[in-house]
């Protein structure tokens, strides 16, 4: 949603709805092109940014949706002072825009209703950029250099074609509102948990069978909507299983039971296998597992609310029920079976 | 029972005037006042006030009480912002576009003997200006503005009057009440304090 303070008067200007195929600024008196601050040129005919547009020296919004622009030409580079720029509903694509894009200091970029293929590499420059919408395009993908966008707060990506999540949009430091919306993505990366910021979620309408347990520590998260997905209702459990190598039980002998070793004892390579060790995800288990794990699918009531499927590994296949927990364990407490309400306030799972 | 005329109401203030005056009495005639919402051509700078958005869900914005017999509020939803499935208090439920576009699917009440989620009925979606209606009697509904590029504003009559309902998971008919909260209330923002 593009929220702009609407201004009075003089310092807005609109021109939509008047069949423009070119913006002839004769009329507008040199004051006004100082002066205007807002500009609308919303269903109008124009092919390319008409380049008079930076006549408005001073211009900090731009609407100029619902044309049939293929390309914004350099000019728009000129405005130098533009912080939102809406182009809905156009014909733009990753090679409509202009080389040094990324140099404007855009805060709100709207895009949605194009025909955005690939992420335009020009975006990734923004340092300033708090809002960004792609939705409606036929992206595929999400490029791992989406952290660079470090001012983004809001992301939308509804209605594309994207399978996959990178792990790095986990690094924006101040994301609140993700929509993945409409799109083809079959998991979430866990890495997404520690997402602080995060205050909505928006996942309905994927290809989800379940969620890393991870999920259960956005504790911001207030909004997370995730029908339409086949998410697993029944228990399944993944009955393939590697038996652990000698290495392994050795090594876990070692950790659950806290055998105390200096590293001089220990081969150097031994040394750093023990520190590889995980722990058993089951918090009545004090067991550690390395390669050899078991994928379990568990049920958790959401805040009391809804059961969600969530992935995690076991140590064993034995271990999905209370087992002879190791009293020097520093397992953690928090229960898997439920979240407290404050935690999530509205699931909208429907 | 008296026979009101109905007029088509040229402004949101005259359609609030008839409003008021189909609901002095006691008994609501479903089909009048879903025509009387319907013939009423929204424009934008009659409601503007009371469109306020939030940018992570739909919002609720009080515009009228009704002398207490209904309560009409303005809903406005972001791109991609959509409710959960609900019921609505055994109260009458009347839903007209005033911009964009809604999706409204239908579904059964939950039947624990049926396995495999809740049963949709149908679904549609409801072009500016239109009215829909519902009732607990005709069933559960989920609300949606599946644009990715327009936000929706609707117009809301609900009578009698109602704070909380109960909203359902569509995977397993599972059901919990929910309070309701007004965004603004003619015009003005009212944050939710717990």
């Amino acid at each position: 949603m593009d929220v702009y303070e609407g201004l009075e008067g003089e310092k807005v200007l609109n021109l939509s709805r008047l069949n423009l195929d070119n913006l002839d600024l004769d009329d507008v008196g040199e004051e006004r092109k100082r002066d205007t601050q807002q500009l609308f040129l919303v269903y109008n005919r124009f092919i390319m940014l008409p380049g008079s547009i930076c006549h408005f020296s001073n211009l900090v919004f731009l609407d100029i949706s619902c044309n049939r622009l293929a390309f914004i030409c350099e000019d728009i580079l000129r405005l130098s002072k533009l912080k939102t720029l809406v182009a809905k509903n156009n014909r733009l694509d990753e090679f409509s825009l202009p080389k040094d894009f990324g140099t404007m200091s855009l805060e709100v970029l709207n895009f949605s209703g194009n025909r955005f293929e690939e992420f335009p590499s020009e975006f990734l420059n923004l340092q300033r950029l708090q809002s960004l919408s792609l939705g409606g395009n036929r992206l595929k993908s999400i490029p791992a250099e989406i952290e660079q966008l470090t001012s983004l707060e809001l992301l939308y990506l509804g209605g594309n074609s994207i399978t996959s999540i990178p792990p790095e949009l986990a690094n924006l430091p101040y994301l609140s509102y993700l929509v993945l919306c409409d799109n083809r993505i079959q998991s979430i990366p866990p890495q997404l948990a520690q997402m602080n910021s995060l205050r909505s979620l928006s996942l309905h309408n994927n290809l989800l069978t379940y969620l890393p347990r991870e999920i259960l520590s956005l504790f911001q998260l207030q909004e997370l909507s995730l029908r339409g997905n086949p998410l697993v209702v029944r228990f399944v459990k993944d009955m393939t299983y590697d038996p652990p190598s000698l290495l392994e039980l050795a090594g876990r002998t070692v950790k659950s039971r806290n055998l105390p070793y200096k590293p001089e004892d220990l081969p150097g390579n031994l040394v750093r296998y023990l520190d590889l060790a995980s722990k058993c995800p089951n918090p009545k288990c004090g067991g550690v597992y390395f390669d050899s794990c078991v994928r379990h699918i568990k049920f958790v009531d959401f805040c009391g609310k809804y059961r969600l499927p969530l992935m995690h590994y076991l140590c064993s296949p034995e271990c999905s029920s209370p087992c002879s927990s190791n009293p020097q364990s520093d397992a953690d407490s928090e229960d898997e079976s439920s979240v407290p309400a404050h935690r999530m306030q509205k699931v909208l799972l429907g | 029972m008296e026979q009101t005329e109905v007029m088509k109401p040229e402004t949101l203030n005259d359609l609030i005037k008839v409003l008021h005056q189909i609901f002095s009495s006691d008994t609501v005639n479903v089909e009048e006042v879903q025509n009387l919402m319907e013939s009423y051509e929204s424009k934008p700078e009659e409601w503007m006030e009371y469109a306020q958005f939030d940018k992570f869900r739909y919002t609720r914005n009080l515009v009228d009480e009704g002398n207490g017999k209904f309560n009409l509020m303005i809903l406005c939803w972001g791109e991609g912002h959509g409710s959960s499935i609900h019921d609505h208090t055994d109260s009458h439920c009347f839903m007209k576009l005033l911009q964009g576009q809604l999706k409204e699917t239908l579904f059964e009440w939950p039947d624990h003997k049926i396995n495999g989620g809740m049963t949709k009925k149908s679904e549609r979606v409801l072009q500016e200006n239109q009215c829909a209606y519902i009732h607990d009697s005709i069933g559960l509904h989920r609300v949606e503005n599946v644009s990715h590029t327009e936000p929706a504003v609707s117009l809301h009559l609900y009578s009698p009057q109602f704070d909380q309902c109960n909203t359902f998971d569509q995977r397993t008919g599972h059901r919990n009440t929910v309070k309701m909260t007004f965004w603004s209330k003619y015009g003005e923002r009212t944050p939710f304090v717990r």
